[in-house]
């Protein structure tokens, strides 16, 4: 279990050790941060490998810089332990977040922490462990968005169209985008007209991609 | 005359009606038909067949007249022939005051022409006996006439005219007996005359020279200037009586030569002309008395005392005493020299008296050396011995005074003229300094004044700029705190988000698992509040959202700035406030300067609220009207008169401020319903 708080980590705890003790015998492993996570990962991989990971988003970065989220780190356990059962675990609800994560790691669990009850953890964690994968229902419903547009906009559009939500104004973006400002007002133009409002001002724009479950 | 008169009436009458409305016509008419009548007037006052009482009478109607005349240069020509008659008619004063008046008119046109004949004129009247007047007029005529622009008049007139007055004063300096520089202007005179092509003054023009002549002792001379004034004379009337003069002239040359033949000879030779002395009885009895004198001389007693006696008479007859003198000279010397020295005494009384009654000093002279020697006892002659030296001297100290009163006079007017040239030349160089001066003060002026407006400008340019650099400075002091903020605001969503979130989350799943354990009944009853605890966290998830979220436009930067402006200056006057801010207004794109100065105006504006109003709350707002921002502050004061408050700097930094921005500002102000301030400008 890998968190920065201890409180949630002893929340798991309290969920998972209460009932499945009788059925499993679990054996828990703490990491705070992404260093302790990692050696930890390490070694496992060298002995006996983890069953399942939990694995926060927002941690600690380690010291040398390279790991500074729990995405990364999810990823790095993908590679030393490919058996291990994924279970990420965060507070953000972002779609595009959500897209991300899924896109790169493609998690066995993706738990929203804001709509978990200690039920659904028990019963994301049943299912896990017989190899189903359990997502949140805000991760569903981002699945079932996804679905029912015909075309999916990458992670840099919907980057754009975060931004702009949050009032961030065009000729600020580059700051936010990795991309520069002709670029960007090209990738504009581009969702205007997949959305077919190419004439449309940002917060037309905007209100289509509410609408269209993009933001 | 009556008649006359009657008849120019009727003519002026119908000349009136023919002339029907043409007043200016009626001027000129009216002055030709004075001059008709000044003419007829004047005809008859110079008709010798008429009566000299009608002769004056006409001439006083003609000197009425001319004072009515309207043309000035036509006036004064007839002044000057009024007057000639007046002399005519012996009326001197008139004559002169006559000429005076002709002068003043003709230096008030600049008639120079005119004013030398005055000259002239005047100097004609004192040339009998105020010698120096009569030369200083003379003088003053004669400058003008040599200096006068010759293509303007006929040469030939100008040269006679000029000739007459030079003959005049050569005249004049002969008699103070300043014999080469009568001479000098007497052959000027000659000069001129010739050039008028006009002989008629040569004869006395060659007489001068004679008597200069004689003086001078160059009898041969004086007799050939004699003998040439007979000559010129030789076609015109006056032939008979130069030869007269003449002849007498050059015995008398002959006299002071001691050649009494030849003096004889020509006295005879001039009384041979008896018809034409009969008619000058003066000239006759001169001759008379001159040949008695020559014969006495020359010891010829035969006709004397007799021809003195025969002038004597005559002279008595025509009262010509200035021949009496001489008469009575003569006769004493004569009776002296046969020894009747108390009838020669008588006669010698006589002419002393008489000389002395017309100032004849030369002749007082004489009779005082006869006196002085034919006196009864020497104490008397004594006495005319002295009287005879001081008048000697005296005599010499007159004509010297005389000469130095003319040489006075002549240097005097050139003084004058000269000082004149001095004046008009100090004047032509302080009229070009003062234009000078005047030049160099504009010029400096103009300089000063561009420099001031370039002053004006620069202050300006400095004041926009530091304005703008105020408003920089405004605006990143409102960026840094705004930016403070957000860095404040973040950190809080996350440590909500991350920390407060996520153990609240821990707590909630713990106690959930655990609930779930538990089977002592109340588990539903924890849920509950587990469940409040999820609403918690979402709640909390919501502020951290919205925190994080809440990113403010930099634009509201400025609108940030104007309300702290407002919200502080409130609370210090304690003053409520109401602030407006239409969203439509994109300040981001309003050029900073619109900016400063709406900022400043309401500044200003609000300065002026908290000094004066005493209101208590004021409303302001920001509208977006049609591409137009429209300010308008409101208060609840006690307002002004808004027509008839003069401009304060406030109000008036205001109006130039809004100009600037091409806007249009109103003051709106009651009595009683306090002041509205709308400024309106084009974005």
């Amino acid at each position: 279990m890998i968190d920065d708080h201890p409180m949630i980590i002893e929340g798991y705890k309290n969920t998972l050790l209460g009932e499945n003790q009788k059925e499993y015998q679990i054996k828990i492993d703490i990491a705070s941060n992404c260093d302790d996570a990692y050696e930890k990962i390490v070694k496992s991989s060298e002995t006996i490998p983890y069953d399942m990971l939990f694995v926060d988003i927002k941690l600690p970065p380690s010291s040398d810089g390279t790991i500074t989220s729990g995405e990364d780190l999810a990823k790095h356990a993908k590679e030393l332990l490919p058996k291990s059962k994924v279970i990420i675990l965060t507070m953000h609800r972002e779609d595009h977040r959500i897209h991300n994560i899924l896109k790169n790691i493609n998690p066995a669990g993706f738990l929203i922490k804001s709509d978990l009850t200690s039920s659904e953890l028990l019963l994301a964690f049943n299912n896990i462990v017989k190899g189903k994968a359990y997502y949140s229902a805000t991760v569903n419903d981002h699945f079932r968005k996804m679905m029912t547009n015909k075309f999916s906009l990458d992670e840099k559009n919907l980057k754009i169209l975060y931004h702009l939500s949050r009032g961030v104004k065009t000729k600020n973006l580059p700051n936010y985008v990795s991309l520069s400002l002709s670029a960007i007002e090209k990738r504009k133009n581009q969702i205007k007209e997949m959305f077919s409002i190419s004439k449309a001002d940002d917060q037309k724009l905007l209100e289509e991609a509410r609408k269209r479950g993009f933001i | 005359m009556l008649k006359v008169y009657f008849y120019f009436n009727i003519i002026f009458f119908l000349l009136f009606f023919a002339s029907g409305c043409h007043k200016k016509d009626d001027f000129i008419e009216n002055d030709q038909l004075k001059s008709q009548l000044i003419e007829t007037y004047l005809k008859k006052s110079k008709d010798k067949e008429i009566l000299v009482s009608e002769r004056k009478d006409n001439l006083e109607k003609a000197y009425n007249l001319q004072s009515t005349l309207k043309d000035n240069k036509y006036k004064i020509e007839k002044i000057h022939e009024i007057s000639f008659v007046y002399y005519d008619l012996n009326n001197r004063e008139k004559y002169k005051a006559l000429n005076e008046k002709a002068l003043k008119l003709s230096f008030l046109i600049n008639d120079s022409l005119n004013v030398a004949r005055s000259y002239g004129y005047l100097g004609i009247y004192y040339r009998p006996s105020k010698l120096d007047v009569a030369y200083k007029n003379f003088y003053e005529a004669e400058k003008i006439y040599s200096s006068l622009n010759k293509e303007k008049y006929d040469t030939k007139v100008i040269a006679f005219e000029h000739g007459k007055i030079l003959i005049d004063i050569a005249r004049l300096l002969q008699r103070t007996k300043n014999y080469s520089e009568s001479e000098k202007v007497t052959i000027s005179a000659i000069k001129s005359f010739n050039l008028a092509e006009n002989e008629k003054f040569l004869p006395i023009c060659y007489t001068n020279l004679a008597i200069i002549a004689k003086y001078m002792e160059r009898y041969d001379e004086a007799i050939e200037y004699n003998l040439k004034a007979i000559e010129y004379e030789e076609d015109s009337e006056n032939y008979i009586l130069q030869k007269i003069i003449s002849y007498n002239n050059i015995g008398t040359i002959f006299k002071s030569q001691k050649k009494y033949e030849e003096a004889k000879e020509y006295y005879n030779k001039a009384l041979t002309f008896q018809e034409v002395l009969n008619m000058r009885p003066g000239r006759y009895a001169r001759l008379l008395d001159n040949l008695g004198y020559v014969n006495f001389l020359s010891n010829d007693l035969t006709e004397i005392p007799d021809l003195y006696y025969k002038a004597m008479k005559i002279r008595d007859s025509i009262k010509d005493k200035r021949g009496l003198i001489t008469n009575n000279l003569h006769l004493s010397e004569y009776y002296m020299s046969i020894g009747n020295d108390s009838i020669a005494t008588n006669y010698a009384k006589k002419a002393k008296n008489i000389a002395l009654e017309l100032n004849e000093n030369e002749q007082l002279l004489k009779s005082y050396d006869i006196l002085s020697e034919v006196a009864n006892n020497s104490d008397e002659a004594l006495e005319y011995a002295k009287a005879h030296i001081r008048l000697n001297d005296s005599i010499q100290n007159q004509e010297r005074l005389s000469r130095d009163k003319f040489a006075r006079i002549r240097f005097e007017t050139d003084e004058i003229a000269e000082q004149n040239q001095q004046i008009s030349k100090e004047n032509e160089i302080l009229i070009i300094a003062i234009l000078g001066l005047t030049a160099l003060f504009l010029l400096g002026y103009i300089i000063f004044r561009q420099q001031q407006s370039n002053k004006e400008l620069l202050f300006a340019q400095t004041q926009q700029e530091a304005n703008q650099e105020i408003y920089r400075l405004l605006l990143n002091q409102q960026i840094k705190l705004e930016e403070g903020r957000k860095l404040e605001q973040q950190r809080m969503s996350e440590e909500l988000h991350d920390g407060v979130l996520g153990r609240l989350f821990g707590v909630r799943l713990s106690l959930d698992g655990i609930n779930q354990r538990a089977n002592d009944g109340f588990t539903e009853a924890r849920n509950k509040y587990i469940d409040e605890l999820k609403d918690i966290e979402k709640e909390i998830r919501l502020i951290s959202h919205d925190l994080s979220s809440e990113t403010l436009p930099s634009d509201v930067a400025y609108i940030d700035a104007v309300e702290n402006l407002i919200s502080d200056l409130c609370e210090v006057n304690n003053i409520n406030f109401e602030f407006n801010n239409d969203e439509e207004i994109d300040w981001e794109e309003i050029d900073d300067q619109k900016k400063v100065n709406l900022f400043r105006i309401l500044q200003e504006s609000l300065q002026n609220i908290f000094k004066h109003s005493g209101a208590k709350s004021i409303k302001i707002n920001f509208d977006y009207i049609e591409d137009k921002i429209n300010l308008t502050i409101l208060d609840d004061g006690i307002g002004f008169n808004s027509t008839k408050v003069k401009k304060g700097i406030g109000l008036k930094n205001i109006t130039s401020r809004v100009s600037q921005m091409s806007g249009v500002v109103q003051f709106l102000s009651n009595k009683s319903t306090g002041t509205r301030v709308s400024v309106s400008v084009p974005v």
